[in-house]
């Protein structure tokens, strides 16, 4: 079938208005929701800017959610090298590579619910049988125990730990995607002309697979920045705003406190930051493309 | 454009489909009526939607919401009563949303005073007052009640439930430790040292739903201000939270904090985890609301609970006065198509809940007056114990946030979890809740 505007659109226009209605609609509201002072039920009122000013400037909570998801965004990322070497090693030396990479997908097609309370039983404190705790006193490093996930010095990071460990298969299969695309006789000509496996990693896979390490940044950034659910299930944002980040500092807001127009303030800087990380990071892999010659 | 049409078909069809099914997804799940019953009746055929907080099947809550509601569409073929149940988070949340967007139920739950205000003041429930004189309904509630949902003269709502805080504890525990229920702060101290040194929790608490430990600060606050009303005269400005009542109120609750009073890691625990470590025998005592007396009746443990009101605070307040909570309340939608037939169908199940809640051992805790004898229907001591402490009830406060609008009570809320997890000054968080007021009513 030839692809004629009447087939492309009957193949676009669904998710197009899926798209538009439940996404693209609501995002737009939400920057116009955010000027009214407005409890969500009673008449709204006007607002103008101050949401935004009181938000930017008043409200010291805002910019420590917003510091949380950049370093959940960072932490997310610094896994996207480990997950390449893995891809890299398991096409190069494992037959079936490809089976090792579905186990480790496994934990992404595990509803959050249950990896959030999977999680939670193993941070319990000794005194429940956590896990985590058992195998610290097993090493004789009791100092170290404590209450994961009520203590706000640490209950951030246990969290980040989740979401790593939940994602690691995720992008070890991009990557893993990624090298077996690459036409094999590029690696049999390194290989005859003497390259060694480092060098092969190093000169062929890792340029080549550029364009998936693009996509898995981006992925990983986006999805750091809008971390919610797995947050919701394990902490609910506490103890006292210790596991806050921005969608859940929006939700708390809307809902629990009734600030509708704050809440949907905050929505929308979350999307404009969303959508400023994607540009710098899109400009970021340009240049590298560029410099390997990719295009 | 020959070629176009069966796409467009296509795809008209496919998006019609969509539309059904999305619309399918909108509709509940529950009770559907028997469809040849409706023929038989001439009458036109009615839609209530219902929804509500009992979405458990298999507690008793579910169970005698569902009799009450088959028995009514058996007398009244042409109402069909659609359930939506959902848990009380999920239906807080639908609601606003629906009232957002002035698309609410036939009937919905509302909570007590300022939980329902925003919604009484859009305009949104419908009056109940013919409603309750029809069949004498008024008389079957508890005198006073009905005033958490009176707003300007008119009844906006009907409670399910009438509970209070009390300590439930754990006789054997107390007895393996020889001590007694306690009757001053001081000795509840006393308590929670024993009872930890011997290896038990000595109080649990599901702090992760941050109600629950201001349901015990305030049951503090109702004993170091000597008696009710410390959030009304805050209110109404005759105190502010820099009041000697609410700092002496956090210092004695940091007192709580720091004896280890409450499990590790409480502020991760939801409401169903900590109540087991009770239900199993692992904690001494637990702070709740009198609902939580149906669970007990199923435990394992349930002839070694107990109950006391929480102790006095250095010889302050009144072991008669009680953490009050009037429970979540049915209210009818102002804008209903069906506003006859749904205050109708609201009159019968409100006359049937006590009868029906008794009969399935339900009900310890009811708004409404139960005719029947709980010992000879064979309750539990518990039940029995709770129903006497009820006898002795002479006022109390309600709830934070049934008192004080929502972004000042999440401050609150957020303030006292923080205590459990590190120790302030109780002049910066008095400080932090006089801030929130402010923000909220004095602008």
């Amino acid at each position: 079938m030839k692809l004629t505007p009447t087939v492309l659109l009957f193949f676009l226009l669904p998710p197009l208005l899926f798209y538009l209605t439940f996404v693209f609609i609501p995002i737009l509201l939400s920057f116009s929701t955010a000027l009214l002072d407005w409890n969500g039920i009673a008449q709204p009122k006007w607002n103008g800017l101050k949401n935004y000013s009181d938000l930017l400037f008043h409200d010291p909570l805002f910019w420590i959610t917003v510091k949380r998801n950049v370093v959940f965004a960072l932490f997310s990322m610094s896994e996207i090298p480990i997950a390449f070497l893995l891809a890299a090693v398991l096409s190069r030396y494992f037959k079936n590579g490809q089976r090792i990479v579905a186990a480790l997908f496994f934990p992404v097609i595990l509803s959050v619910v249950v990896v959030g309370q999977l999680w939670k039983t193993i941070y319990n404190p000794l005194s429940r049988g956590g896990l985590l705790n058992h195998i610290l006193s097993l090493l004789h490093l009791e100092h170290l125990t404590r209450a994961w996930l009520a203590d706000p010095k640490v209950a951030m990071y246990a969290l980040y730990l989740v979401a790593l460990w939940q994602y690691l298969g995720y992008h070890v299969l991009i990557q893993f995607t990624g090298i077996q695309n690459i036409p094999r006789e590029f690696q049999e000509a390194a290989t005859i002309d003497g390259a060694n496996g480092y060098q092969v990693i190093r000169n062929i896979i890792f340029p080549l697979t550029m364009p998936f390490f693009k996509i898995s940044f981006v992925l990983a950034f986006i999805g750091s920045l809008q971390a919610f659910d797995l947050i919701m299930v394990m902490t609910g944002g506490g103890p006292a705003h210790a596991t806050e980040v921005m969608s859940t500092y929006m939700y708390n807001m809307s809902f629990d406190s009734q600030r509708y127009g704050y809440g949907s303030a905050i929505a929308s800087l979350l999307v404009l930051f969303s959508l400023l990380a994607t540009l710098i990071l899109n400009a970021f892999f340009g240049r590298i493309e560029r410099r390997y010659d990719l295009h | 454009m020959k070629r176009a049409r069966p796409f467009r078909l296509l795809l008209s069809l496919f998006l019609v489909g969509l539309l059904l099914s999305v619309s399918a997804c909108g509709s509940s799940s529950g009770v559907t009526a028997d469809q040849n019953k409706g023929d038989k009746d001439n009458g036109t055929k009615v839609t209530l939607v219902f929804q509500n907080i009992y979405p458990d099947a298999s507690a008793t809550n579910h169970k005698v919401m569902k009799k009450i509601v088959s028995d009514y569409m058996d007398a009244h073929p042409n109402v069909k009563i659609e359930l939506d149940s959902l848990n009380i988070d999920q239906q807080k949340t639908k609601l606003k949303t629906q009232a957002a967007s002035n698309q609410l139920p036939d009937i919905f739950v509302v909570n007590p005073s300022a939980q329902m205000k925003p919604y009484v003041d859009a305009g949104l429930l419908a009056p109940l007052n013919d409603m309750l004189e029809q069949n004498n309904l008024k008389q079957t509630f508890q005198p006073g009640i009905l005033d958490y949902y009176t707003f300007g003269g008119n009844v906006y709502a009907l409670p399910d439930g009438n509970n209070i805080g009390v300590m439930y504890y754990n006789k054997k525990i107390f007895d393996e430790v020889g001590v007694k229920p306690p009757k001053d702060f001081n000795e509840l101290l006393d308590v929670v040292k024993k009872v930890k040194n011997a290896g038990y929790i000595p109080v649990v608490i599901a702090e992760k739903e941050t109600w629950t430990g201001s349901f015990l600060f305030m049951n503090i606050v109702l004993r170091t201000n000597g008696g009710p009303g410390f959030l009304q005269d805050v209110l109404d400005g005759k105190k502010t939270f820099e009041d000697p009542a609410f700092i002496e109120a956090v210092d004695k609750f940091e007192q709580l904090v720091e004896t280890g009073a409450f499990q590790d890691g409480a502020t991760s625990y939801e409401y169903v985890e900590a109540e087991s470590l009770f239900h199993s025998g692992q904690a001494a005592m637990y702070y709740m609301g009198t609902w939580a007396t149906g669970g007990m009746e199923t435990a394992t443990i349930k002839d070694q609970v107990g109950v006391f009101p929480f102790p006095l605070v250095d010889g302050k307040g009144s072991l008669n006065h009680f953490m009050l909570a009037p429970g979540s309340a049915f209210a009818i939608s102002a804008n209903s198509k069906h506003l006859a037939e749904a205050k109708d169908f609201l009159n019968y199940f409100m006359l049937q809940w006590p009868k029906i809640n008794f009969d399935m051992k339900a009900a310890v805790g009811l708004a409404q007056n139960v005719d029947g004898d709980f010992q000879k229907a064979g309750y539990s001591q518990i039940s029995i114990d709770v129903l006497d402490l009820f006898k002795t009830v002479q006022g109390g406060d309600l709830a934070f946030d049934n008192t004080m609008e929502p972004d000042t009570a999440q401050v609150h809320l957020k303030a006292i979890q923080k205590l459990f997890i590190q120790k302030e000054p109780p002049e910066v968080i008095a400080k932090e809740h006089q801030d929130a007021f402010n923000r909220n009513y004095r602008k």
